[in-house]
């Protein structure tokens, strides 16, 4: 049997790179799931299509920090985001530069993934 | 399952800032348990614990080290971690092994040591507890965590900042009846909103602090229990649930689904319904959690959790107290030690040790921990005999 590394997390971040969520497409019963899952979790098979979309969507919650985690101390204020991956059933998160109160950031605000930062991750902009 | 299972002894350190080293934390807890049991080191046939930055304090495969040191280096040892539950999870295998009949005697123990890191060290080591990929890599602390389920629960549900509050407050009362509780101080709504952000919409009161602390039980079979005749408590219910890691994975992240499905098996286990338990003791690591807790616990109906506490519910002379210990809130958050923190409180109170906080004429308990934001949790529910 031939010995090949998973990577999810790397083609998922080379998706993000671009603005794009990659998504697994199961060819067995259709669930769409983020790409970082390996097994489809409604019939276990491990048989899928990729999908790239668009890294757009619609902030479900989010909160603003005032102790951020190490390596995340030279940003200035951020949001970390939960957000609907438009045209998708699925839900992502990133962190949004620039969001200094709530009121900056109401739900229901449209958001665009800009990219994959290596020190802070899934990049994300607000939409007007 | 054979053996009907017990709590033969509880004992605890003091929650808060420890000079100790992590191992004679945990000794300390160990010592309290043994002789709360009425039973010699030699008697221990397992120990099992629980512990999450072992690490921090320059100490791994912390159960062989313990057992060692209780002069005991033969009797094996388990070293479990489930992030914040770890206590609880530890205690249900501990629980299930004397159940099946593997032990007839043995030491449940939790232990952290986490303090000397400092806040911004600490905020790191727990954000690990994350789906870091999604979460704490993407910039996530714990209290961002619960800040978002918090944010989501206010504008999903009828309810506010200012009902949080009322979690806060009343977690402090009871712990300032606690001796071994972190933070005795009593508080006030305003208190509490006016106290700085930490992350939008919770304030410092709305968190818990970060603690030392080690808790340990003697869990053992009904026959040796009898045997003691020290007093003890059954354990009639125990329930393991799962969430998916990330918030982002859950559909409704007002609920937490390990909690419902631990609950749903304790219960279903024990015969009974919410409304037989007489008090609780529930993962409030944040306020928003205590809230979604006795909900997803089926001591409220969905949404209505922070009217609860605010109409005083949930106090000691409530409907149903909660965390008549303090709570993780206010008692403290050692976490690997909380969930069997939990157990002691429970036991300390059907064994007439618990002062002025005891809950009056309770006789059913359920203690409640969650790892991370929900991601793993169990539910234990206690008869005092």
């Amino acid at each position: 049997m031939k010995d090949e590394s998973i990577q999810t997390q790397n083609k998922f971040i080379d998706s993000a790179i671009k603005g794009k969520i990659l998504v697994n497409k199961c060819r067995n019963c259709g669930q769409l799931m983020l790409e970082t899952v390996y097994y489809c979790p409604v019939c276990s098979k491990s048989d899928f299509e990729l999908v790239e979309f668009d890294g757009v969507g619609t902030v479900v919650t989010h909160t603003i920090q005032a102790v951020a985690p190490e390596g995340f101390e030279d940003l200035d204020s951020y949001a970390w985001v939960v957000f609907s991956v438009d045209n998708t059933p699925i839900r992502a998160s990133g962190f949004l530069p620039g969001i200094k109160v709530p009121a900056d950031l109401p739900i229901g605000s449209k958001v665009k993934v800009t990219g994959y930062d290596k020190k802070h991750g899934l990049s994300l902009q607000k939409l007007p | 399952m054979t053996n009907s299972v017990c709590v033969l002894g509880a004992g605890s350190t003091r929650y808060g800032k420890l000079n100790e080293s992590i191992i004679e934390i945990a000794l300390n807890a160990a010592k309290g348990a043994i002789d709360s049991a009425g039973i010699t080191p030699k008697e221990i046939q397992a120990g099992y614990i629980s512990n999450v930055f072992g690490v921090a304090d320059k100490q791994v495969h912390m159960a062989p080290v313990l057992m060692s040191n209780l002069g005991i280096p033969n009797v094996p040892g388990l070293t479990i971690e489930s992030a914040c539950g770890s206590g609880s999870v530890m205690f249900r295998e501990a629980y299930a092994n004397v159940a099946a009949g593997f032990y007839d005697c043995l030491l449940a123990l939790g232990v952290e040591k986490v303090t000397h890191t400092g806040t911004t060290q600490s905020t790191t080591l727990f954000s690990y507890c994350s789906d870091f990929f999604y979460e704490g890599g993407n910039g996530a602390s714990f209290p961002g965590l619960f800040a978002s389920i918090a944010r989501a629960y206010l504008t999903t549900h009828k309810a506010t900042e200012e009902d949080l509050a009322y979690v806060a407050v009343k977690n402090h009362d009871n712990g300032l009846l606690n001796p071994k509780a972190h933070i005795r101080k009593k508080i006030t709504v305003e208190d509490v909103m006016n106290s700085p952000v930490v992350a939008s919409p919770l304030k410092v009161f709305d968190c818990c602090p970060f603690s030392d602390g080690a808790s340990a039980v003697i869990l053992c079979t009904e026959e040796f229990a009898k045997r003691s005749g020290k007093p003890y408590m059954k354990v009639i219910g125990s329930g393991r649930g799962a969430s998916p890691a990330a918030v982002q994975g859950r559909a409704d992240i007002t609920t937490i689904p390990s909690t419902v499905a631990a609950a749903n098996q304790a219960y279903k286990m024990a015969g009974l319904r919410p409304e037989d338990i007489d008090f609780a003791e529930v993962h409030d690591c944040f306020t928003i959690a205590e809230v979604i807790d006795v909900e997803d616990l089926g001591f409220f109906k969905k949404g209505t959790g922070a009217q609860a506490a605010r109409e005083g519910a949930t106090r000691r002379d409530g409907r149903i107290p909660i965390n008549p210990s303090g709570g993780l809130k206010s008692k403290g958050h050692p976490i690997g030690a909380t969930g069997i923190g939990q157990v002691v409180e429970v036991f300390e109170q059907f064994t007439g040790a618990a002062g002025d906080r005891t809950v009056k004429d309770a006789e059913i308990a359920l203690t409640h921990n969650f790892g991370a934001t929900g991601a793993s949790a169990a539910v234990h529910i206690f008869q005092k005999v």
